[in-house]
C-alpha cells in the first residue's frame, strides 16, 4: 500500500519533471553583450543611442550593444589586426564591402545564406532590400546589382553575409546663396550661354561640362565680388574625392570609368575576365582624362593627391567652395551652425555625370556605406541575439528614425514613403543616386589592388605621369597578382 | 627515527613560509629582482622576435587560415629581389641624409649660440627644446596644417608675395623637403643638447691661450672646439639616422607616402605589407633585414660611445 509519503514524493518529482521539461521548451533569459566593431561617425552614433533607447529583446534576454567606436582613419587595420590576433572580440563588425572577400576567406565572417532563408522575417528584409545593397553588402563570390535584380533572395549559387548599417550615395552639396544670385546666374548665362543651377531639378540636368563651367566660373581671388559680397579669402568653385589614402581617388574615378563605359577587372567574370586591355583601354584612358581635367578648378589642395573627404567637407564648411560631391554620411555637420558656416545656405543635388547621345546623363557611381556582419565564433544564442538585433535595426519604424537622424534606409519600402524625401534635404539626391550604384572589388587581394591604383593614380593626380601610364600600370599590375592569386587565368 | 641535518631542511624546505625563506635567501635575491624585467622583456621582445623570425622562413599570412608552409629563405630572396624594396630603400637614404645633415647644421649652430650667456637664453631653451618632447602625431598634424595650400600658413605666406597659392607637397622633391624640415624642426633640439654638453666642457684656459696667441676664429674652433664635440656630433649624427632609418608617423601623417610613393620610407612600406596587404612573412623577413642594417648603425654608435668614454678618461 502506498503511503502518504510516497503520494508526495511521486507528485513532487512529477513536478520537477514537468518544470524541467517546460523550462526546456522555452528559451532562458540571458544577460548578452554584443561587441561591435564600428566606425566612429553620426550613422553609428546613431544606433548605439537608438538602441539604448528602444531595443527590447524578443526573446527576453538583457541584451548589450557594446559598440567599439573607432576612428576612421585607422578603422580597417584596427578590424583587421583584431580577427588576424584569434582575440574573438567582436560578435558584430561594420565592414566596408570589399572587405567581404578577405575575411570570408579568412573564416572570419559567418555565411548567413541558411540563417537568412529559414527565417521568413530575414527573407522578407532581404527581398525588401534595394538590390544594389544586397549586390555590394551582402554577396561573396559577387553577384552583380543586374543578377541581383533578376534573382531575388535566395538567388541561385548565391551567398549572402551582411546587411545594410548604413547605405551611402555621393550627392552634390551646393551653395544656394550663389547658385541662386541672380546676378551671379545673369553672369553665368551670359558667359556659358546656359543657366546656373539653382533647384533640385536644375542640378538633374548637370553633367561634368556643367560642372566644369561652374568651377570655372566660381574661381574668386580674395577680394573679388562673389555673391552678395566679396570673397574673404581666395575662393574655388567645384571638389570631389583626390586623395590618396585608402580608396579616396578610386571611388570617384570608378564613377567616370564607369560613366564612359569602360570597365574595371570584373571578379564576377573571374577567372575569364582579364585586367590588361580592359583596365587600361582607351575609353578608361579617356575616362581618366576626363576626371584629370577637372582638377585645375578645384582647391590647391587637389594638387597634393591628399584631397579625401574630409578634406573636401572641411572646405566646403569653412566657405571655400561652391560646390562639393561627397558622401550623404558626411552631410549633417554641414548643416550644423557650430562647425559650418553655410549651415544655412547649403542645398542639396544628384552628382554630376556624363551626358549620352539620347541627352540622358549617366551618373553610375561607386556606392559607399558599410554593412554589418556576424563573426563565425559566436554562440548561436549569440547568433540569434545578433540576428534579433538586426531585424530590429532593419524595422521601418527604425530605420525612420535613422533618416530623420541623418541616416539612410535600405530597405525599398522605406524609401517608397512619400515622407521620406522630406526627412532630410539629400534624401531625395540618395533615393536617385542608389539606383546608379556599383561597387569595387570585393575579392581577398583588394587592399593590394586598391593601394597600387591609389599610388598610380595620385601620380597622375599630382601631374608625374599622364592617364594612360598610370593605367598601363595598374593594368599590369592587377594582371599579375591576380593570376597569381588563381583570379585570372 | 634519526634527525634531520640543517642540509637537508634546505634541500627540502616544509610549507610556504619555508619555500620563500629558500627563496629570499641572499644568493637568489639578485635573480629575483632582476626576474619580472627579464620576464617582461621576454614576452613583449625576445618572444615576438624569435616567432616573427621563424615567421620568416614559412608562407604565412595572418589573415588567412591557411596552415604556414615552409619555404626556407624564399621571402629574404624575393624581398631582397624586389625593385619596390630597393626604391623605399633609397628614398629612406635621401630623408634620412638630408634630415640629419639639417639637424646637425641646426643643432650646432642653436648650440653655438645657446653656449653663450644672454638675456632670457633660459626661456628661449626651454622653447626650443619643445618640439623633441611633442609626440610625432602633433608634429605630423601641424606641419600638415602648415603646408596646406589653401588655408596653411605657409601657403598664406608664400602667396603675399607670389599671388599665387603654394604647393609644397605637389611634387617628390617638395613633399621630401617637407618631411625634411619637419623631422628637422622636432629634433635639431636634440643634436644641440649633445653639441651643447660638449661645448661647455672644452676648459676655458685653452680659449685664453688662444685668444693670447691671436688665433683666429676658425682655428680656435679647429683645434679647441671641434675635438671636444667631434665624438658627440658622431654619436648624434648615429643616434638621428638610427632613429631617422625608422621614420614612419610623420610621414604617413603628412604624405601617406604621396605623390605616388616618392615619400614612403621603407617602415612605411613594410607596415603596408604587414597589415595593408598581410603578407606576414614578408614582412617579417623585410622587418629583419631592416633589423640588420639598424644592428648595424647601433653597434657603429656604442662603438662612438665607447670612443668618447675614452676621451673623457
Amino acid at each position: 500500500m502506498r503511503t502518504i509519503r510516497d503520494s508526495m514524493v511521486l507528485g513532487v518529482s512529477a513536478a520537477a519533471v514537468a518544470t524541467a521539461l517546460l523550462a526546456g521548451g522555452t528559451a532562458r533569459a540571458a544577460d548578452i553583450t554584443i561587441t561591435m566593431a564600428a566606425p566612429d561617425w553620426p550613422p553609428t552614433r546613431f544606433m548605439k543611442e537608438e538602441f539604448d533607447r528602444s531595443y527590447q529583446s524578443p526573446d527576453g534576454h538583457n541584451t548589450v550593444l557594446d559598440i567599439d567606436f573607432i576612428p576612421w582613419p585607422s578603422f580597417y587595420e584596427r578590424v583587421a589586426a583584431s580577427l588576424a590576433s584569434g582575440e574573438q572580440k567582436y560578435q558584430m563588425i561594420v565592414t566596408d564591402s570589399q572587405w567581404l572577400g578577405a575575411f570570408v576567406e579568412g573564416g572570419y565572417y559567418m555565411d548567413l545564406t541558411d540563417l537568412m532563408t529559414a527565417d521568413p522575417e530575414l527573407t522578407a528584409i532581404m527581398q525588401d532590400l534595394h538590390p544594389a545593397l544586397v549586390s555590394a553588402y551582402s554577396t561573396y563570390p559577387h553577384k552583380s546589382k543586374d543578377f541581383i535584380a533578376d534573382n531575388p533572395f535566395p538567388a541561385p549559387d548565391t551567398r549572402y553575409f551582411g546587411f545594410p548599417q548604413f547605405p551611402d550615395t555621393y550627392v552634390t552639396f551646393y551653395r544656394e546663396d550663389l547658385f541662386c544670385h541672380e546676378g551671379e546666374a545673369a553672369a553665368f548665362q551670359e558667359k556659358y550661354g546656359e543657366a546656373l543651377p539653382c533647384t533640385y531639378e536644375d542640378w538633374q540636368n548637370v553633367d561634368w561640362d556643367t560642372f566644369r563651367n561652374v568651377g570655372e566660373f566660381f574661381r574668386r581671388a580674395k577680394g573679388e565680388p562673389l555673391g552678395d559680397g566679396v570673397a574673404d579669402d581666395d575662393f574655388y568653385g567645384i571638389a570631389y574625392q583626390a586623395g590618396k589614402g585608402y580608396d579616396f581617388s578610386t571611388m570617384a574615378i570608378n564613377a567616370f570609368i564607369w560613366q564612359h563605359g569602360g570597365s574595371i577587372w570584373d571578379e564576377t567574370k573571374a577567372p575569364e575576365a582579364q585586367a590588361e586591355g580592359v583596365v587600361n583601354s582607351d575609353v578608361a584612358v579617356e575616362a581618366l582624362e576626363h576626371y584629370l581635367s577637372l582638377l585645375q578648378y578645384m582647391p590647391p589642395v587637389a594638387q597634393t593627391g591628399q584631397m579625401d573627404i574630409f578634406v573636401i567637407q572641411d572646405l566646403y564648411m569653412q566657405g571655400k567652395v561652391a560646390a562639393i560631391i561627397d558622401w550623404v554620411g558626411l552631410g549633417e555637420p554641414v548643416l550644423d551652425p557650430s562647425s559650418s558656416v553655410v549651415a544655412d545656405k547649403s542645398a542639396f543635388g544628384p552628382a554630376p555625370g556624363l551626358r549620352k547621345e539620347d541627352g540622358s546623363i549617366d551618373r553610375t557611381g561607386n556606392i559607399g556605406g558599410q554593412p554589418f556582419v556576424l563573426t563565425t565564433w559566436n554562440s548561436d544564442e549569440v547568433t540569434n541575439e545578433a540576428l534579433n538585433v538586426v531585424k530590429w535595426w532593419l524595422k521601418p519604424e527604425v530605420q525612420k528614425n535613422f533618416v530623420a537622424g541623418g541616416g539612410q534606409s535600405g530597405l525599398v519600402s522605406v524609401m517608397a514613403d512619400p515622407e521620406y524625401n522630406s526627412l532630410r534635404p539629400w534624401n531625395r539626391a540618395h533615393v536617385e543616386m542608389l539606383d546608379w550604384q556599383r561597387d569595387v572589388w570585393h575579392v581577398p587581394d583588394f587592399f593590394e589592388l586598391l593601394t597600387q591604383q591609389q599610388e598610380e593614380y595620385d601620380r597622375a593626380i599630382t601631374g608625374q605621369i599622364d592617364a594612360q601610364t598610370a593605367l598601363d600600370s595598374i593594368a599590369r599590375f592587377q594582371q599579375q597578382l591576380l593570376e597569381d592569386a588563381g583570379l585570372i587565368q | 627515527m634519526a634527525a634531520a641535518s640543517p642540509h637537508d631542511r634546505m634541500a627540502a624546505p616544509e610549507g610556504a613560509g619555508g619555500f620563500l625563506a629558500w627563496l629570499m635567501a641572499p644568493e637568489r635575491r639578485g635573480p629575483l629582482l632582476v626576474a619580472p624585467a627579464v620576464i617582461v622583456l621576454f614576452v613583449m621582445n625576445i618572444f615576438p622576435l624569435l616567432w616573427s623570425f621563424g615567421l620568416s622562413f614559412f608562407n604565412y599570412r595572418a589573415n588567412r587560415q591557411d596552415v604556414p608552409d615552409f619555404v626556407g629563405l624564399r621571402f629574404y630572396e624575393r624581398v631582397l629581389s624586389d625593385p619596390d624594396v630597393w626604391d623605399r630603400f633609397q628614398t629612406t637614404a635621401v630623408i634620412v641624409g638630408s634630415s640629419v645633415v639639417l639637424q646637425l647644421v641646426i643643432g650646432f649652430l642653436l648650440a653655438l649660440m645657446f653656449a653663450r650667456e644672454f638675456p632670457l637664453r633660459r626661456i628661449l631653451l626651454m622653447l626650443v627644446l619643445a618640439p623633441m618632447m611633442l609626440s610625432f602625431v602633433s608634429v605630423g598634424v601641424f606641419f600638415k596644417l602648415y603646408y596646406e595650400p589653401t588655408f596653411g600658413l605657409l601657403s598664406q605666406f608664400v602667396s603675399t608675395f607670389t599671388g599665387e597659392p603654394f604647393v609644397l607637397l605637389g611634387t617628390p622633391t617638395g613633399a621630401i623637403v617637407g618631411i625634411v624640415v619637419a623631422d628637422a624642426w622636432m629634433w635639431s633640439p636634440f643634436v644641440m643638447l649633445l653639441v651643447l654638453a660638449g661645448l661647455v666642457s672644452v676648459p676655458k684656459y685653452l680659449y685664453e691661450a688662444a685668444e693670447i696667441d691671436r688665433a683666429s676664429w676658425w682655428r680656435r674652433f679647429r683645434t679647441i672646439t671641434f675635438p671636444y664635440i667631434k665624438s658627440l656630433l658622431l654619436l648624434a649624427v648615429l643616434f638621428r639616422t638610427i632613429e631617422t632609418f625608422k621614420l614612419f608617423d610623420i610621414v604617413y601623417i603628412i604624405t601617406e607616402g604621396g605623390p605616388g610613393t616618392a615619400t614612403e620610407t621603407i617602415a612605411v612600406f613594410t607596415y603596408r605589407v604587414a597589415f595593408q596587404f598581410f603578407r606576414t612573412s614578408q614582412s617579417s623577413a623585410l622587418a629583419y633585414i631592416i633589423l640588420f642594417v639598424v644592428i648595424v648603425l647601433t653597434n657603429l654608435y656604442l662603438y662612438a660611445v665607447k670612443r668618447r668614454e675614452q676621451e673623457v678618461a
